[in-house]
């Protein structure tokens, strides 16, 4: 149950993006559509759980004092597999997501998660932490990402799903956009939270 | 406490002044521009006012009522603000247009920082902001001119009409301040042609077209003479103050002389600088919207600092920037530097001890 | 003295490890993201002369940095050329893959990679827009607003006129290049 409870945390309770407030350069970057959001928020769970788990695992043989760049030299390694892979096998969401792929290594959410949570917990914990945050950080990415493919393009994953007669609000997909969506949605969640 | 009211020196006199009346007149000063838009363009100006009006109105009362705080709409200012909104739309848009910016300007521009008096922009032109950025083809492209009394004064749309025929056609779809921007790019038009379509806009005669209103544009900048009529009622009431609107325009008319002409410094005419500020939204926005008292500084020099930044900002976007005109951007981003100035020019209280 | 030499002996370790997996990594992706580059540009170079089976190139133009490609036919015979136009527009650069018939009349146009204004200048990757181009010869490579037939993008004619001049200073540099390659046309 404990196991369950630390999957989930990373979806609502604390989520990366709205309640945590971590990981918002690529949040805005790249959620001009639900597509670019999936890509990006399954890259960043990827790195995430894998890099999560050999923390966990080198936790203790490393001596503290280095443990941040031997923390971002395991990042990187993952960062730049997911950059290569996503490059051979997935060239189309690769070229869209372009210099966001490598930015991933400076994440605040992975770092984060590192230092906060697998340098001192188990394997097993940290696996699922890392999990649960990226699956966290994906589902804010989405949902945002969503809001503004509909709202500036009409489309939801690349469909048309309103009347042709629907003139976009150019703007959602713009960089304005990107901070608007988010900011009104971290307002609602924070308006829940306090009621 | 006492630092955030007491702004200059004691003595202070009171006014009996409200938020109400203040608003009310404001909209009533705008209403000759919206009865010469009437006549220029049609009935359809109207229309679309009211649309913008209704739609301001309604969303204020329901956002208020959403956060259960007294529904102030009958202060007027939510009709001022949809009141400006249609102003600076094209009389071709569709209904939907003013709606769209009145919703936008109502929620995000003033109601979700805590409603009049909390706003740090200007709604109205943040809402213009957003309509131009989400629908940049139907609020920058293809201005009418006024149809029904087009003959009544002889120019035609521009005042161009006896221009060389050979003239692209840019020069005599656009609005007087696209012909001035499209003659800085010499891909567009060449030098000698440029020269001649120059000393055609900085004429009497293109002046008093854009003095009177005959000339293509948006629905509330179309009269440059009947807004100063407004201008004037409400400076007449000490509504607005004259410091932001006259360093405004006066920043821009220095700025223009010096800078505006197509051949180098100095090179413009003298009528160069007047055919800028008739045209386009600069007496609208200087006027009604520069002034606005919760969007600019409370210090007289702030006031100064306030309207040469507009001034600057505005000459920089007309002459180099990407759009014709900068008016409604200058007045944003100087919105946002307000607090900077209002913290730099608080004047000193007279026999302080410098500590 | 020890301690510092044992740190920086750890990261070494783990910078060892990563760098190795990493490599062995890459030696799997790299001939596919080679191939897919390769095959990327063979197609954009087919979809503007579908009917031809292969392409060489025949040199380079702009300071090199435009290599002009001659299409030809099943039987060998020149039925074209194709390069890669770029020039920067509003907001990014825009390339454009132009094919050639073998008279210079334009066959058709592809944007292949932009990253203008949504919703203005993007517009271009349009195909209604590329059509416009089709049977265009460079005399006629004129946007709208300045006098010529290309109807320019709503709100975009920055973007219209770039792509349009994109081609027009390829064009005016190709002759040098197409002079060696018309020897070794196929006469019909």
């Amino acid at each position: 149950m404990r196991l369950f409870q630390e999957f989930t945390k990373g979806f609502v309770k604390e989520n990366p993006v709205f309640v945590m407030a971590l990981g918002l350069c690529p949040t805005l970057a790249v959620t001009s559509s639900v597509e670019n959001a999936i890509g990006m928020g399954m890259a960043a769970t990827f790195v995430l759980a894998f890099s999560n788990s050999i923390i966990s695992l080198i936790k203790n043989l490393i001596p503290s004092k280095i443990r941040i760049p031997a923390y971002i030299v395991v990042i990187a390694s993952f960062v730049t597999i997911v950059d290569m892979v996503m490059n051979a096998y997935f060239p189309e969401i690769h070229k869209n997501l372009g210099l966001f792929i490598p930015l991933i290594v400076v994440n605040c959410i992975i770092l984060g998660r590192a230092e906060a949570f697998a340098s001192k917990n188990n394997l097993l914990r940290s696996v699922i932490d890392g999990l649960g945050m990226g699956l966290g950080f994906t589902l804010a990415l989405i949902v945002i990402g969503s809001i503004r493919e509909i709202l500036g393009a009409g489309q939801l994953l690349g469909y048309n799903i309103l009347p042709a007669t629907y003139k976009p609000v150019l703007v959602a997909i713009l960089a304005p956009g990107a901070f608007l969506v988010m900011g009104i949605l971290m307002g609602l969640m924070n308006l829940k939270k306090n009621k | 406490m006492s630092q955030i009211y007491a702004v200059s020196a004691a003595p202070h006199i009171k006014q009996k002044i409200s938020v109400s009346s203040v608003m009310w007149q404001v909209a009533l000063a705008l209403t000759p521009a919206l009865l010469a838009a009437v006549v220029f363009f049609g009935i359809r100006s109207l229309e679309l006012t009211i649309y913008g009006i209704l739609a301001a109105v309604i969303t204020e009362a329901l956002f208020q009522k959403i956060r259960q705080v007294p529904i102030t709409v009958t202060d007027g200012s939510a009709v001022v603000t949809g009141m400006l909104i249609s102003f600076n739309l094209n009389v071709a848009s569709p209904w939907w247009l003013p709606v769209a910016g009145s919703v936008f300007a109502i929620t995000i521009g003033k109601q979700i920082f805590g409603g009049l008096g909390h706003n740090p922009m200007n709604p109205a032109l943040l809402g213009r902001a957003f309509l131009v950025a989400s629908w940049p083809t139907l609020t920058t492209a293809g201005w009418t001119a006024s149809a029904p009394f087009k003959n009544l004064f002889e120019g035609s749309i521009n005042g161009l009409k006896n221009l060389p025929s050979n003239i692209p056609d840019v020069i005599t779809s656009a609005t007087p301040l696209g012909v001035a921007k499209a003659l800085r790019d010499p891909a567009i038009i060449s030098r000698d042609m440029a020269e001649t379509v120059m000393n055609k806009l900085a004429d009497m005669d293109t002046i008093r077209h854009l003095f009177w209103g005959n000339i293509g544009g948006c629905i509330g900048e179309v009269s440059a003479g009947l807004l100063l009529l407004g201008a004037a009622y409400l400076a007449y009431k000490h509504i607005i103050e004259w410091r932001i609107p006259v360093s405004y325009i006066a920043t821009v008319f220095v700025l223009i002389y010096v800078f505006g002409g197509i051949n180098g410094l100095f090179s413009a005419s003298i009528l160069l600088p007047v055919f800028h500020i008739f045209a386009g939204g600069l007496i609208l926005g200087a006027f009604f919207m520069a002034t606005d008292m919760v969007t600019s500084p409370v210090t007289k020099r702030g006031r100064y600092i306030f309207g040469i930044g507009c001034g600057i900002i505005t000459v920089v976007i007309r002459l180099v920037g990407g759009y014709p005109e900068g008016v409604s951007y200058s007045i944003l981003l100087m919105n946002i530097a307000v607090p900077l100035i209002d913290k730099y020019t608080v004047p000193k209280p007279f026999g302080e001890v410098r500590s | 003295m020890k301690y510092y030499l044992k740190l920086g002996f750890v990261l070494l370790i783990i910078t060892v490890i990563a760098s190795g997996i990493l490599a062995f990594i890459n030696s799997f992706t790299e001939p596919i993201i080679k191939f897919n580059e390769q095959k990327q540009k063979e197609e954009a170079r087919r979809e503007v002369h579908p009917e031809a089976a292969s392409f060489d190139s025949i040199g380079t133009i702009n300071n090199e940095t435009i290599t002009v490609y001659a299409a030809r036919a099943e039987n060998d015979s020149l039925i074209g050329y194709t390069f890669l136009a770029v020039k920067y527009g509003y907001s990014s650069d825009v390339k454009t893959m132009v094919g050639l018939r073998s008279d210079l009349s334009i066959n058709k146009i592809k944007i292949i990679s932009q990253a203008e204004t949504p919703g203005l200048g993007a517009n271009c990757t349009k195909p209604e827009f590329q059509e416009k181009f089709s049977n265009l010869k460079y005399d006629n490579l004129l946007v709208d607003k300045d006098g010529g037939n290309i109807t320019s993008i709503t709100g975009a004619t920055i973007t219209t006129r770039t792509i349009t001049n994109s081609i027009k200073e390829a064009f005016d540099n190709l002759d040098p290049v197409l002079k060696n390659t018309k020897t070794e046309e196929v006469t019909e």
